[in-house]
């Protein structure tokens, strides 16, 4: 499978004039729904690394494509935010599947490493202020370019969260009551922009100076971009460091800071609130999409079913923060 | 039970062990990754068997109590919920909210964050 999958990239970079020989190819711990591999290409004169990402071209309901990915990367490369550069695309049609090829970026992703390693330790004060920033930069993207994503509006989007929920014919009481509270809340005033959707430790490549390089983008949208504040605030991605509001390693403060600093919009503490809880559970419905492709027979994966259990612990979440003061 | 011994818990707890000493050293870091999810998956099990009919017969009480029904479940509590026909700021709605969240995440992942903070 290796050896297709070598002749496959061979050939998509010859057609942007890469041309050398693929060494050292291995695949990556990944997400649940994309395989990641990494390689080097020896040409006369170096040696490069690359990243392949790969989708299976069966994308779940919130997904884009993983070509529409590397042109979303395209774009906010141009305003200078930190993604890696791409250097070929490939459609589902092709040998290569629904997948791209982007340069190899220093650092790490791996949320438990960069949270525990000594070598990230000066890194992490400084993050949550730089992430700040970086959402901050990805929603002053021109959306208008943007025509391959959806637009939806914070209550469009609950919406669709809630009747995916449904769909899957499991109630849960936290669920109905957690729908019930967001429909009531005030999500912001804002104007449409570019949200990541699932900017957070593992979607980020740190290195010892902080923050390199943002990349899956896979849950991207255009809608309130206030949601990619509260979701890296969400406990769930703070990996056991709960005391840490912002994504295991920060302060809301911090983040905050530097958000303000380039925005044009400004935003406070209450408001983020209110995205954690609506973070928390869509979290929590995408963990019931995943475990339901396990469920339906559709795939049989250990990972898919295994994540069907998770769903419990963004209710553990919400019950924290509605009803016990939880942050 | 009309079942000899090991226990189903002893049997997942067999294989988790030999999964642990014998098989994950043995494994590409891709695959350990998973080798994980695995071992937690039994854990899981493990623990629904243990104690999963104490975590859900305390949860069943108390939803007799508020909804003051025979034959009360998780289900039909969603759907009062859904249907506003239970009084939302209800401190007793809330508290069962509550105990319903940390009786199923002591089976799915007691090493949550949230569950060790609220346990404390």
């Amino acid at each position: 499978m290796t050896e297709e999958l070598s002749k496959a990239l061979q050939n998509k970079l010859l057609e942007v004039n890469i041309e050398g020989k693929i060494l050292n190819l291995v695949p990556l711990t990944g997400g649940a729904s994309k395989e990641i591999w990494k390689f080097e290409v020896q040409t006369n004169h170096e040696t490069n690394e690359y990243i392949l990402r790969k989708g299976s071209g069966i994308e779940g309901p919130l997904a884009i494509k993983t070509s529409d990915e590397a042109l979303l990367q395209q774009e906010v490369r141009k305003i200078k935010a930190p993604v890696p550069e791409i250097v070929a695309v490939s459609s589902l049609e092709e040998a290569l599947g629904d997948s791209y090829i982007m340069k190899f970026v220093e650092g790490e992703s791996i949320p438990r490493k960069v949270l525990r390693d000594a070598e990230f330790k000066d890194a992490l004060p400084l993050l949550a202020f730089q992430c700040g920033e970086a959402i901050a930069k990805i929603h002053e993207v021109d959306v208008s370019k943007l025509d391959y994503l959806q637009e939806k509006t914070p209550i469009d989007q609950l919406n669709d969260l809630y009747v995916t929920y449904e769909s899957f014919n499991q109630p849960s009481p936290v669920f109905e009551y957690t729908y019930l509270w967001l429909k009531d809340q005030d999500f912001g005033d804002t104007q449409s922009s570019l949200v990541h959707g699932d900017f957070r430790l593992g979607n980020i490549i740190v290195s010892n100076l902080g923050l390199e390089s943002i990349i899956d983008w896979e849950l991207a949208h255009i809608g309130n971009p206030f949601q990619d504040l509260g979701w890296i605030c969400g406990n769930s991605w703070r990996f056991g460091h709960n005391e840490k509001v912002v994504g295991g390693f920060g302060e809301l403060a911090d983040l905050l800071r530097g958000y303000n600093s380039i925005s044009q919009f400004q935003v406070d503490e209450d408001l983020v609130r209110t995205w954690q809880v609506f973070g928390t559970f869509r979290w929590g419905v995408i963990c019931l999409i995943q475990a339901s492709a396990h469920l339906n027979g559709s795939v049989n994966s250990v990972e898919k079913a295994a994540i069907g259990r998770r769903v419990s612990e963004t209710e553990l979440d919400i019950a924290d923060l509605l009803f016990l003061g939880g942050k | 039970m009309i079942f000899d011994k090991p226990t189903s818990v002893d049997l997942l707890a067999a294989i988790n062990h030999f999964l642990d000493t014998k098989i994950k050293s043995e494994v590409p870091p891709h695959l350990a990754f998973k080798l994980r999810i695995v071992e937690n998956v039994l854990n899981i099990v493990i623990r629904e068997i243990e104690k999963g009919d104490e975590l859900s017969n305390e949860v069943i009480n108390l939803l007799q109590s508020l909804m003051e029904s025979d034959t009360p479940s998780v289900e039909t509590l969603a759907l009062l919920i859904k249907e506003e026909k239970i009084d939302l700021e209800d401190q007793d709605l809330k508290d069962l909210l509550v105990t319903l969240s940390k009786n199923k995440i002591a089976v799915d992942n007691p090493n949550y964050s949230t569950f060790k903070k609220l346990i404390k």
